[in-house]
């Protein structure tokens, strides 16, 4: 990578621990021997926030499944959905309270390796593939409004995705290419409003082609696993053991190009292999990630340095963690791992 | 960047760096300087990234807020008393929870934090009670769809945009089974070179730079450990400062002199360079901007025979918008019409120019185009009965000062319309006066028509009359220009109705001509003014009018010059400038001028005796006539033969303009040249195969076959899951042999290029390249059409086959043998023996999958 010059460099975070807080382990599960790839906390609807989900491969009786993410989402009428997709390509989407599948959406080519949900209108979601594509989908109707993808998409497999948490029209998603790609589906978003009131199958929806993101980043190296917005700033990883903060600075006029603020970086060692996400808490105030070896770092996002809040670590913990969730005020870390163990940690209240 | 706002001085405000030359500093002191301004840069950039994170961070506090109050939506809806419907299994989960706490004992020892570890603390949680607690939900069983990777239609080929290239950018791979191991693509071969991009230069190091000078001085020595401290090499600095002297300067005289305010960028350019995007960025092949398969800058070829202007009936009568020339000349000539009405009518002592006749007269040309027309009809009817009543230079001057309160540009000529309505009259004898010279016989008409052609395409008058005229002979497409300039039109008029009044035969051709220079010399005034108000830009683009629309200011004006000219302005334009050719040509043309004459004097006397139609007819004649007579015209054979055929052809295309004219035949198989749809009707050759000359083998098979490609007459072809393996394509219409089905469409890439993506191809085990020419290969990957799907098969139901279409090579997909409705198409791939994968090396097993076997370096071959 070009070396970044004077006055551009990027704030990085000591990882000497603040010792803010300090975090026990409350709980560990085994859920078998195959890795669980998803954790995940309902954020949606405030009367499940201690209620979390997550997604692997266990315990599916359908030899060619093993999920990859998992999402909470809702229904129009607010029932509680999960949505997970994985190897096979297929989402499923779950009505929680019936504990029946709500629906199955065959389109995407390939695995699935993240599945967010619009914060803003909870029954749609973009889902990140193999397949080189990023889809958006309104569970409600069943119906794929839009693919990212084409001339200007991502070229390897899409490893990630996140909405804007204000900006409804603005997705990031990132992969296998080495790029993170911000889309705006400001232009279809009439086909978003037409799809809750699509009443014909939902094959005959006319699915668009966003081929052109209005920015493209090259911020990492390698793989990028993980991406989510910081307010209008992305938070990313790759496999250089380390979060970078960056701002997309866009040029209204010409869609594509920009430039990249590196503002921050938050160093998170042996966490050089990909597919190990990171989560934030409800207010994006701190972001848990794991690493190779079992031990999760928990960075205060926002704070100039970054402080390091705990680094958490178990003997018994000496698996990779592919995903961490942080409840709802960051009290709660779990994260699950690649032995099939899913690990609480809760904050002990300093005295 | 931007965070120079927050840096205490920055550049712009600092003064220019050029004044200080004394140094008398050791390299410590400077070296200090240097370093203090690096440490104030960092801390500067600090500070600005935390201001940046605290805005940030109360946007992102409004937007959790925002987000908060919605998740509480539900609760609120549904209150406490809802169901809850996450209860049993919630209830389930703490069982298991507390099952698996009991067990564990104390966990609190069994955490660690930091370096505070436990030893002894074990954790003990078990899958045991997991699988008693835990309900599975039954998936439904739904097909797994055959993997792809999403792909982008194409209905034809496109070249590789230069982002999409793998050359030269490392490729990462996984291992598939481990999933962890990172390998690291093959940029081995060809070290990436990474041509030491020039860095630009950052604010940041500019006012380092700008103020260690400053505070310093400028010596070699600075400057070499700028260079130091800045990592750049002395003589990058020793430029870079340069340059940033010379933008002082630049700011300076900037800042003196005057912004200029905002000027249409290519108004001041001509038009050439304006055309220069036109010239690289459109395709003349595919006819679109931005070609997407032949790409930028290509070859201008400009086709030796020059085309006809653009023509269309129907613009004639209509208006083109307020500023038509239409209706500007309408108002004029109607003005002058309607005096002469109310002349007539009122019998009223013409000369005189009293207020309330100019009331009167104005509003009689200020009404709508049909008072006018039928106005001119029953004056173009009448003028040659009625006549005696007026004077016709009172007539004239009436109008003329009757119009004069409105248009600016018509008080000028009042004087001048009087002395040309006076020399009218001696021009009138000239006509009729070769009126005897001419000889009478049975081309008439066809003289007749020439000199109409003649007069249209010069420009050369018109009077309201050759108006009304004109629109009983709506079928002319060439644009009928309707006069030139008012005081001709006067003239004409006059003329006209002085014509038909009386052939006193008094002739003068000295006279003519004097009136037509002083004409000239008025024109030239006129246009001198009016030259400044066109720009060199605006002339080019009138240039290319004419070329393209031919005399049509309507179309010019709608077309290339919205914004910049209106139509009437730029008809004024085109007539004076072909005036100004005119004279400048000079004289010695006085024999066709003669003929002209006579013949439009012949006709007009034949026509004397015919109907009205015919009588509309004559006066138009008989006014050309004149005014014909007053210029002096060059090449006359020359035009004139060229505008009858123009004529011609004209009268020809009666019904449609756009009817084609045939070509001459152009043999397709003549060298390099592929069959046209339009010329090579049953044509018996097979083109562009490499089989010139030879009659093609299939006797049912008139085609050329390219025809079909070119005209896209595919058949339909259906996606869907192969009877062999993943996905197939299969034909919805049944097929005779050879039938065309369609074109492989794809990603036109280099040999190079699609080496390297083989490779990463091979490893997917799935290909979709096809090598088409030396030059490129197709990539049907990510863009492409469904018969990319189509599976190899040794012995297969298709071909394919790289067929020259207008220029390009392009691949069709033809049946070998009848294929009937649903049948699943194959074709072999045509792997060299050398490169082929596993499954396409066995013929035993009939329609192996490119998705199955080992990886191969190969792709399909063009078969030659």
């Amino acid at each position: 990578m070009a070396k970044i010059p004077l006055g551009c460099e990027p704030v990085v975070g000591s990882l000497t621990p603040s010792k803010k807080r300090e975090y026990r382990v409350t709980n560990r599960l085994q859920e078998g021997k195959r890795p669980i790839y998803a954790v995940v906390f309902n954020f949606i609807d405030s009367r499940y926030f201690n209620a979390f989900a997550t997604a692997g491969g266990n315990r599916v009786d359908q030899k060619d499944e093993s999920f990859y993410t998992v999402s909470w989402a809702c229904n129009i009428d607010g029932t509680p959905f999960l949505v997970a997709g994985g190897l096979n390509g297929i989402i499923r989407v779950i009505d929680t309270g019936s504990e029946k599948i709500y629906k199955s959406f065959v389109g995407h080519g390939d695995s699935i390796n993240e599945i967010r949900t619009q914060p803003l209108k909870p029954s749609l979601v973009v889902s990140a593939s193999k397949d080189e594509s990023v889809r958006l989908w309104n569970i409600h109707t069943g119906i794929c409004i839009l693919i990212f993808a084409g001339a200007g998409g991502h070229r390897n497999e899409v490893l990630s995705v996140d909405f804007h948490p204000s900006d409804i029209y603005r997705i990031a998603s990132c992969g296998m290419d080495n790029t993170v790609k911000i889309w705006s589906m400001k232009e279809f978003w009439t086909y978003v409003e037409k799809s809750f009131t699509w009443t014909d199958l939902p094959s005959k929806f006319p699915t668009k082609y966003v081929q052109f993101p209005v920015f493209i980043a090259s911020v990492h190296t390698n793989y990028v696993d993980c991406n989510r917005w910081i307010g209008d700033f992305i938070l990313s990883k790759s496999v250089d053991n380390e979060l970078v903060l960056w701002e997309p600075k866009m040029k209204e006029q010409s869609p594509g190009e920009g430039t990249v603020d590196i503002l921050q970086k938050y160093p998170v060692p042996e966490c050089d292999i990909w597919f190990i996400k990171f989560s934030c808490d409800f207010h994006y105030k701190a972001a848990a990630v794991g690493n190779r070896e079992g031990k999760i770092y928990v960075w205060e996002v926002q704070s100039s340095p970054p402080v390091l809040i705990a680094r958490l670590s178990h003997v018994q913990s000496k698996s990779p963690i592919r995903l961490t969730a942080m409840s709802f005020d960051g009290s709660t870390i779990l994260c699950c791992c690649e032995d099939g163990t899913i690990w609480r940690w809760d904050v002990v209240a300093s005295s | 960047m931007s965070a120079l706002k927050t840096s205490t001085s920055v550049s712009g405000s600092d003064p220019p760096i050029g004044g200080h030359q004394e140094t008398g500093l050791s390299p410590k002191a400077i070296v200090a300087v240097i370093d203090s301004l690096k440490k104030q840069v960092a801390s500067d950039r600090s500070l600005f990234i935390k201001k940046r994170m605290e805005e940030n961070t109360e946007k992102v506090l409004d937007v959790t807020k925002n987000l908060y109050k919605l998740s509480m939506k539900e609760e609120i809806i549904c209150g406490d008393g809802g169901v809850d419907l996450l209860a049993k299994r919630q209830k389930d989960a703490i069982d298991m929870h507390s099952g698996i706490g009991t067990s564990n004992g104390d966990n609190e020892s069994s955490s660690s934090q930091e370096d505070g570890y436990a030893p002894s603390a074990i954790l003990l949680g078990s899958s045991i009670a997991v699988k008693n607690a835990v309900r599975p939900i039954k998936l439904p069983e739904v097909k797994k769809l055959p993997p792809y990777t999403t792909w982008i239609f194409l209905d034809r080929n496109q070249r590789m945009t230069e982002d999409q290239s793998v050359v030269g950018r490392r490729r990462i791979y996984y291992d598939q089974n481990g999933g962890e191991a990172l390998i690291c693509s093959d940029s081995e071969e060809e070290t990436v070179d990474d041509e030491e991009e020039k860095k630009d230069f950052v604010d940041f190091e500019d006012y380092i730079l700008r103020t260690t000078i400053k505070e310093v001085g400028v010596s070699d020595m600075t400057l070499d450990l700028l260079a130091q401290c800045l990592s750049r090499k002395s003589c990058e600095i020793k430029g870079r400062y340069e340059d940033l002297i010379k933008n002082d300067n630049a700011l300076c005289r900037v800042n003196n002199g005057n912004a200029e305010g905002f000027v249409n960028p290519y108004i001041d350019k001509d038009l050439d360079a304006a055309l220069d995007s036109f010239d690289n960025l459109f395709c003349r092949r595919c006819l679109v901007f931005d070609c997407r398969l032949h790409g930028c800058s290509q070859d201008l070829v400009f086709s030796a025979e020059k085309q006809l202007p653009w023509s269309c009936a129907d613009v004639e009568k209509e208006p083109c918008g307020p500023n038509c020339h239409r209706l500007v000349l309408e108002s004029e000539g109607n003005a002058i019409v309607s005096s002469k009405q109310t002349n007539f009518v009122e019998k009223t002592a013409t000369a005189s120019n009293t207020p309330g006749m100019q009331i009167q007269k104005r509003k009689q040309g200020g009404k709508s185009v049909r008072i006018k027309s039928m106005s001119c009809q029953s004056e173009s009817a009448s003028s040659s009965e009625i006549k005696p009543n007026n004077d016709v230079t009172s007539s004239v001057k009436s109008a003329s000062a009757g119009r004069s309160g409105g248009d600016k540009r018509s008080s000028k000529r009042i004087a001048e319309n009087v002395l040309v309505a006076k020399k009218k009259r001696q021009k009138k004898m000239a006509t009729s006066d070769s009126d005897s010279v001419a000889g009478s016989g049975l081309s008439l008409k066809d003289l007749n028509l020439r000199t109409n052609s003649r007069r249209e395409n010069e420009d050369i008058s018109s009077s309201q009359k050759i108006k009304s005229t004109s629109s009983r002979k709506s079928r002319r497409k060439e644009s009928l220009v309707l006069d030139f300039d008012k005081s001709l039109q006067g003239e004409a008029d006059s003329g006209a109705s002085n014509e038909s009044e009386s052939n006193q035969p008094m002739a003068s051709s000295g006279d003519t001509f004097k009136k037509e220079e002083f004409v000239d010399e008025n024109m030239y005034k006129q246009e001198i003014i009016d030259n400044k108000y066109w720009k060199p830009f605006e002339k080019a683009l009138y240039e290319k009018g004419i070329q393209i629309f031919g005399r049509n200011s309507c179309l010019i004006a709608r077309n290339l010059m919205s914004g910049l000219k209106s139509c009437s302005e730029i008809f004024i334009y085109m007539h004076r400038s072909e005036k100004k050719i005119l004279s400048h040509d000079g004289d010695g043309t006085i024999l066709a001028d003669g003929c002209l004459k006579a013949d439009g004097n012949e006709t007009a006397d034949t026509n004397h005796s015919g109907n009205g139609y015919l009588k509309g007819r004559t006066s138009l004649v008989g006014s050309t006539v004149h005014v014909v007579a007053s210029l002096p015209v060059e090449k006359p054979v020359h035009v004139l033969l060229m505008m009858s055929k123009e004529l011609q052809e004209s009268i020809q295309r009666v019904p449609l303009c756009q009817e084609s004219v045939s070509k001459p035949p152009m043999p397709c198989f003549a060298a390099d040249r592929e069959c046209d749809p339009d010329v090579c009707r049953n044509c018996w050759i097979s083109c562009g195969d490499g089989t010139l000359g030879v009659p093609s083998q299939r006797g049912d098979n008139y085609e050329c076959r390219n025809m079909k490609l070119l005209l896209k007459q595919q058949q339909r072809v259906l996606l869907g899951r192969s009877d062999v393996s993943g996905w197939g394509a299969f034909l919805k219409n049944s097929v005779g042999k050879h039938e065309y089905l369609g074109e492989y469409t794809g990603e036109l890439i280099s040999h190079r290029e699609a080496d390297k993506r083989g490779k990463i191809y091979d490893r997917e085990n799935s290909s979709f390249l096809f090598n088409l020419n030396d030059q490129f290969v197709l990539d049907a990957y990510r863009k492409g059409d469904k018969l990319k799907f189509a599976n190899h098969s040794p012995d297969p139901n298709c071909y394919a086959k790289v067929i020259m279409v207008a220029g390009d090579h392009r691949v069709g997909i033809f049946a070998k043998e009848r294929i009937s409705a649903g049948e699943e198409l194959f074709y072999d791939y045509r792997y060299e023996p050398d490169r082929a994968p596993a499954w396409a090396k066995k013929p035993e097993a009939p329609g192996a999958k490119r998705e199955d076997g080992a990886p191969s370096n190969g792709r399909a071959k063009k078969h030659t």
